[in-house]
């Protein structure tokens, strides 16, 4: 209980509720609404997942399974038809369950396309936050964005703005605007979906430090199994809309489910192209 | 212990009580009331914890040049033309009619106390209500605003609050400016016509006249409503158009559609809170009446 970081219980949400953001619901209306029973209407059902503290895990899935859907949810983007979700051990109930009471509890999240302030600098759109809620003097505020642009390498485009920069960097900056703001848990949504295998190779490390360092619990919502392998965590599937439980890349490769055989074929076929990675005889 | 957990709040209280929570979550379900929610809030998030008075005096002091200034020609020029049709219209009609000392009264009535105000919300509406409603809905449409909430920046007080207050103080000076231009320029136009015209339109119309007409018509209500009616009319321009823009579904064209929702409620609203507020004026007006009699 003491080293839990993120605990959900029977969470489901409604494709109905997928469209609501945090202002077109006034705080307590969900006792107006009937409950949505008809599974068919689900995106995602009884999903149970515990994550402990300072631990990697990732979210795999087709395309369209509710991977993005489910990562909103932890942040409080969208409030779940039913279930409980507590944070450290903390249960919020629905009604309070919005992304600013998330975000107290030091939850942050990558956006997939970066969603920086298009009207701010990089320098002010990672110092943003920290001047918001105060977190320190303005020497000590500028001290800790230059930390953060040199440890996600966007010092040099300190002083542009956000359409000025490639897609890959807006991500970075986009990581090092969350990792400013001391997380304690981190939601990435695709971080290397679109990034080259250059920068993919650069982003990896600095996960693993982000990990290694500042013992922050990361979820990664990615298609990108290798990755998985790489930062060497443990990875569950969104199937069948619910959650699988989390095991290794190497027990998933082996594995005679279905899983394992839709979303794993191209790696346990030794003439296909990402198996430079792999053992071959796996 | 279970079970207990499960009971809510609402579920301890009163019949009357009970009646009185679902009452308000039935207003809260509607826009108006969610509208109203959303201006208490934006008032509420000024004295937050988070609130930093260098900043926030910088943010409403650009949103207020934001909204007043560049707005100011077309005001000015609208202000003085309006002011024009006015003066001539209401000084050769009462003049032809024999209540010339009903004229004073007449453009008080007319530029100081219902139209002048409109006319500003309309402009203001149109120029600043939509550009709000634009630059948030994109916002919206880009996700900034959920990244906003999800780094624990609130949306209402980082954007709709320096809006709202930049709003109605840009409101209150324009509303002063209109209706100073519209009769001080309007007076000078109108002299301007006479001259070129040599008077063909048969007026008599002289600063002091105009002026002493206007002063003398002038009462407690209209100043103070005079502050009054820019202030509300500025709250709901301003909410309105960030309301419309938070709600907008993730869909670009919702983007244009509402603009123009905000846009057009903006004027109803307007005209309704108007209506509301000339009840005042009657109640006033029937005092008046029987000191009088």
């Amino acid at each position: 209980m003491q080293d839990e970081a993120l605990r959900l219980e029977n969470v489901s949400l409604a494709y109905n509720d997928l469209t609501g953001n945090m202002f077109s619901q006034p705080r307590a209306v969900s006792f107006f609404k009937h409950r949505e029973d008809d599974e068919q209407k689900e995106l995602i059902r009884n999903v149970n997942l515990t994550v402990t503290r300072g631990e990697t895990l990732c979210i795999g899935g087709g395309s369209g399974q509710g991977k993005s859907a489910l990562l909103r949810i932890i942040a409080g983007l969208v409030r779940p038809t039913r279930g409980n979700i507590y944070y450290f051990g903390e249960y919020i109930p629905p009604e309070r369950l919005t992304a600013l009471e998330v975000a107290k509890r030091q939850v942050g999240l990558v956006f997939q396309n970066g969603a920086l302030i298009s009207n701010l600098k990089v320098r002010d759109n990672i110092a943003l936050p920290l001047r918001y809620h105060k977190m320190g003097s303005p020497e000590e505020i500028d001290e800790k964005v230059k930390m953060a642009m040199d440890l996600m390498r966007v010092r040099e485009e300190a002083d542009m703005f956000p359409h000025q920069l490639s897609v890959g960097m807006q991500k970075r900056v986009a990581i090092a605007r969350s990792w400013a703001m001391d997380p304690k848990l981190l939601l990435m949504d695709e971080p290397t979906a679109g990034l080259d295998n250059y920068n993919r190779r650069n982003l990896l490390p600095l996960i693993d430090n982000m990990r290694q360092l500042f013992k922050t619990t990361i979820i990664i919502v990615t298609h990108d199994l290798l990755m998985t392998k790489e930062l060497n965590c443990n990875i569950s599937f969104l199937h069948k809309k619910t959650l699988t439980e989390p095991h290794s890349f190497d027990y998933w490769l082996n594995s005679d489910s279905d899983i394992s055989r839709a979303l794993f074929r191209d790696f346990t076929n030794t003439g296909s192209s990402p198996t430079h990675f792999i053992n071959p005889k796996l | 212990m279970k079970k207990k957990k499960n009971v809510r709040n609402w579920q301890r209280l009163t019949v009357f009580g009970k009646i009185f929570h679902k009452l308000g979550l039935f207003l809260l379900h509607r826009p108006s009331g969610q509208q109203v929610a959303l201006f208490w809030n934006a008032i509420k998030s000024l004295f937050s914890s988070n609130r930093n008075f260098k900043t926030d005096t910088r943010n409403i002091i650009m949103q207020t040049f934001f909204t007043g200034v560049e707005i100011f020609p077309i005001l000015f020029i609208v202000a003085t033309l309006f002011g024009t049709v006015v003066i001539i219209e209401v000084i050769s009609l009462m003049g032809k009619m024999g209540l010339s000392d009903v004229v004073g009264s007449l453009i008080v009535v007319v530029i100081v106390r219902e139209l002048g105000p409109i006319l500003t919300a309309f402009l203001i509406a149109g120029r600043s209500g939509s550009s709000l409603t634009t630059y948030i809905g994109s916002m919206v449409i880009n996700s900034e605003v959920d990244a906003l909430a999800t780094m624990g920046v609130d949306p209402i007080r980082y954007l709709v609050m320096p809006g709202l207050f930049g709003g109605c103080i840009a409101m209150f000076f324009m509303n002063i400016i209109f209706s100073t231009s519209a009769i001080i320029s309007g007076f000078l136009l109108t002299k301007g016509i006479i001259f070129l015209t040599g008077n063909i339109i048969n007026i008599q119309l002289t600063w002091s006249y105009l002026s002493t007409e206007i002063l003398n018509a002038l009462t407690l209500t209209d100043f103070v409503f005079i502050v009054l009616k820019p202030l509300i009319f500025g709250a709901i321009i301003t909410t309105n158009a960030c309301y419309q823009a938070l709600n907008i579904p993730r869909d670009v064209r919702q983007v244009p559609k509402a603009t123009s929702r905000s846009v057009i409620k903006s004027f109803l609203y307007v005209v309704c809170a108007d209506v509301v507020l000339s009840i005042f004026y009657f109640v006033d007006y029937i005092n008046n009446l029987n000191t009088l009699i």
